[in-house]
């Protein structure tokens, strides 16, 4: 019941409404001229008041022009050209000068590397493009003639170098700068082996003294490096004079050298050691006044040298026992 | 807890071999004297050979059996590594496996000039391969051979762990009396019938104090109790015993064989006895030293000086190497030098068979799975010490 009694109100109510909507229609035409009267009062209220008029310039941006991208040069390089004309210089990676396909990066997996163009890793890493074999080769042609023939008898290495012993170093520098002298010049390494030199035993000890840490005793190399004079001619004569100095002044024995004591001792020396004295005290012991001394024998000096000197290993302390207990005279096994 | 179980464990398995000891030497002393010695060469890991100086190459691998009297005459003030000693224990029996470096040693003292000045012989190898009991093995040979013992047990003893440093009567040095002491009834227990045999006499008076000195002519027994009850006196009755032994020996009255373990610690840069003044102290300045140099020097005639040196005598920053030049240093090295170095190194395949055999008869190895013995070897790396270690817990 209910339910019928609201249809009916809702289609009484529906049926008042319509002449409303009717009424609306004809207003809504009434508020089209309504609003078309306030924009023609709007341009006379607010009217600018204009002092100076400014002429309105509109500055449009100016376009900039780019030329059209060329293609890269190596489309129109013939397959036989004159690559060091193409290259001829250390210079870092450009792509559209090298007709080669190449990649290099990281992508992603399964991606091809990126391709040569706009790629910052091949520009990064230094490329020897300009030293391709025939640069290097037309390069050797060219300064030819400026060199003279290898002379005769002074082949290889071992034949060259006993006439040569002294090894001089130095470096030239070039650079683009107002003056050519660079100071790094005047530096002069003079190196030799030792061996080359003649020394007796109180010479070497001395010579190596005097020359310090300039001697390296794996390689045997001494080496002088000057550059305390302002010119490489001064400093070569220097480094030569030191050399000769110091080869002379190993052979002048001072008066105080007498005074070297054990501890200042290089190397052990039997002679002078507690070793060679307790020895001789076993070998004489309970011999006849005036009865001809006897000394240790010289294997065993050169076996305790050889044990103290080279250090201890099986090696060196068996051959040392071997030699105690001949002397000692101890019954072996 | 645990633990105690563990050794009460340990505690009676010994006891039941105790009883089969004792049952087995009761059934060897009612059979014949040949079937015993059957019964012994059945062992073929042990000779009955007791007597060292009849050791030869026949018997390397082998144990001998160091009777219970003489190991206590020779043993009791120390001489046996402590673990050694509780394995002895345990095992009731003091077995020395007969080796090739104790073997070398006694060659060379049997065929010794004793006219000569003293040999040293100067054993050196790795941590816990024998030295001490090659040593061992050695001074019995002595003391069987009527060699007077001059036997230092372990000196770093007295530069790392003295029982008490005074200042000496000589300026700077410290004495170290109860060492020193210990030192005397160490060789008055070793050499007590040696002694009382010989009746050696004192060259010279020696004054200890304004009423106790000890007339030339008295006894070295006389000396060596002074010092041993007057303690405060020990340090220089052992100076005085020793000089006099030196010259005792020189002049032909008896021998002297001198055994210093851990002779290095003589040598060592420093010790832990502090001065006065709060400083550590040198080897040179503790006056129980210089009678041991002395000894070791070669001035003297009628003995033999087996010295053992060790990495362990030193204190750490001082084991790089085994070596006896390095070990004695430059010092040390002068001291003794020329002497004969004898190398002791780790098992032979044989002697470690022979070893594991004694475990095995001895039951303390209980657990023998395959190859177990091999497994052994690879572990200890055929090192004595470190097959003892290993062994315990099996």
């Amino acid at each position: 019941m209910a339910a019928s009694l609201t249809r009916l109100l809702e289609r009484s109510l529906r049926t008042t409404h319509a002449p409303q909507s009717s009424v609306r229609l004809f207003s809504n035409g009434s508020q089209k001229q309504q609003q078309q009267q306030p924009e023609v009062e709007d341009e006379e209220e607010f009217r600018v008041l204009n002092l100076r008029p400014v002429k309105q310039q509109f500055q449009r941006r100016r376009d900039i022009r780019r030329d059209d991208v060329t293609p890269p040069r190596t489309t129109r390089m013939a397959v036989d050209q004159d690559w060091t004309a193409a290259w001829p210089g250390p210079r870092s990676f450009h792509p559209a000068s090298v007709p080669l396909p190449l990649r290099q990066g990281f992508t992603e997996r399964g991606a091809a590397a990126p391709s040569k163009f706009a790629n910052a890793e091949l520009m990064k890493i230094p490329n020897f493009l300009h030293l391709t074999p025939p640069a290097i080769r037309q390069q050797c042609e060219a300064i030819k003639k400026f060199c003279t023939p290898w002379p005769k008898g002074l082949e290889t290495e071992a034949k060259w170098k006993p006439h040569f012993p002294v090894e001089v170093i130095t470096t030239d520098y070039c650079q683009s700068l107002p003056t050519v002298r660079n100071p790094e010049a005047r530096r002069v390494t003079v190196s030799l082996k030792l061996s080359d030199l003649k020394f007796d035993n109180h010479a070497r000890d001395k010579f190596l003294r005097l020359v310090g840490e300039r001697y390296n005793k794996e390689t045997d190399v001494l080496t002088f490096v000057t550059d305390r004079c302002p010119l490489r001619k001064q400093n070569y004569d220097y480094a030569l004079y030191l050399l000769t100095a110091c080869y002379h002044e190993s052979f002048v024995t001072e008066p105080w050298e007498a005074t070297k004591s054990e501890a200042d001792m290089e190397l052990y020396l039997f002679e002078r050691n507690q070793a060679k004295r307790s020895a001789e005290a076993i070998l004489n012991w309970n011999a006849a006044e005036g009865a001809p001394k006897k000394a240790a024998s010289a294997s065993y000096a050169q076996c305790v040298e050889q044990l103290i000197n080279e250090g201890e290993n099986e090696y060196n302390l068996a051959k040392y026992k071997e030699e105690v207990m001949k002397m000692l005279n101890v019954a072996a096994q | 807890m645990k633990m105690f179980r563990k050794h009460f464990g340990n505690l009676s398995r010994v006891s039941t071999q105790l009883q089969r000891n004792v049952l087995q030497l009761s059934t060897n002393a009612e059979a014949s004297p040949v079937e015993g010695t059957a019964a012994a060469s059945v062992n073929e890991f042990r000779t009955a050979v007791a007597n060292p100086g009849e050791h030869s190459a026949l018997h390397v691998a082998k144990f001998y059996t160091i009777p219970v009297e003489q190991k206590k005459q020779i043993f009791t003030g120390g001489g046996l590594p402590k673990q050694y000693e509780q394995q002895i224990k345990t095992f009731t029996e003091s077995c020395l496996m007969v080796r090739s470096p104790a073997l070398e040693l006694l060659h060379y003292i049997k065929n010794a000039d004793l006219t000569k000045p003293v040999v040293r012989y100067v054993l050196y190898g790795d941590n816990g391969v024998g030295k001490t009991l090659t040593m061992a093995h050695v001074l019995h040979y002595g003391a069987i051979n009527d060699f007077l013992l001059v036997h230092v047990p372990w000196a770093p003893n007295w530069m790392k762990r003295p029982k008490e440093a005074s200042n000496a009567t000589q300026e700077g040095m410290l004495d170290l009396p109860f060492d020193a002491a210990a030192w005397l009834v160490h060789f008055k227990t070793q050499n007590a019938k040696l002694l009382q045999q010989l009746q050696l006499k004192t060259s010279k008076e020696y004054v200890w104090s304004k009423r106790e000195s000890t007339p030339a002519g008295s006894t070295l027994i006389e000396l060596v109790e002074h010092g041993i009850s007057r303690i405060k006196y020990a340090t220089e009755t052992t100076v005085a015993l020793i000089s006099e032994l030196k010259q005792l020996s020189t002049a032909g009255q008896c021998k002297v064989m001198v055994a210093i373990d851990g002779f290095n610690a003589f040598f060592h840069p420093e010790t832990r006895i502090f001065s006065d003044n709060k400083q550590r102290v040198t080897p040179d300045r503790i006056t129980l030293t210089q009678p041991f140099l002395d000894i070791t020097s070669y001035d003297w005639t009628n003995g033999v000086c087996i010295l053992s040196v060790d990495k362990l005598a030193m204190t750490e920053g001082y084991m790089d190497s085994y070596m006896p030049r390095y070990l004695l240093g430059t010092a040390g090295f002068e001291h003794i030098d020329p002497f004969v170095p004898v190398h002791v190194d780790n098992y032979t395949d044989k002697e470690f068979h022979s070893y594991i055999n004694y475990y095995l008869d001895r039951h303390w190895i209980n657990k023998t799975p395959k190859g177990f013995e091999e497994q052994l070897k690879f572990m200890s790396n055929k090192n004595p010490y470190t097959l003892m270690q290993l062994v315990k817990s099996l």
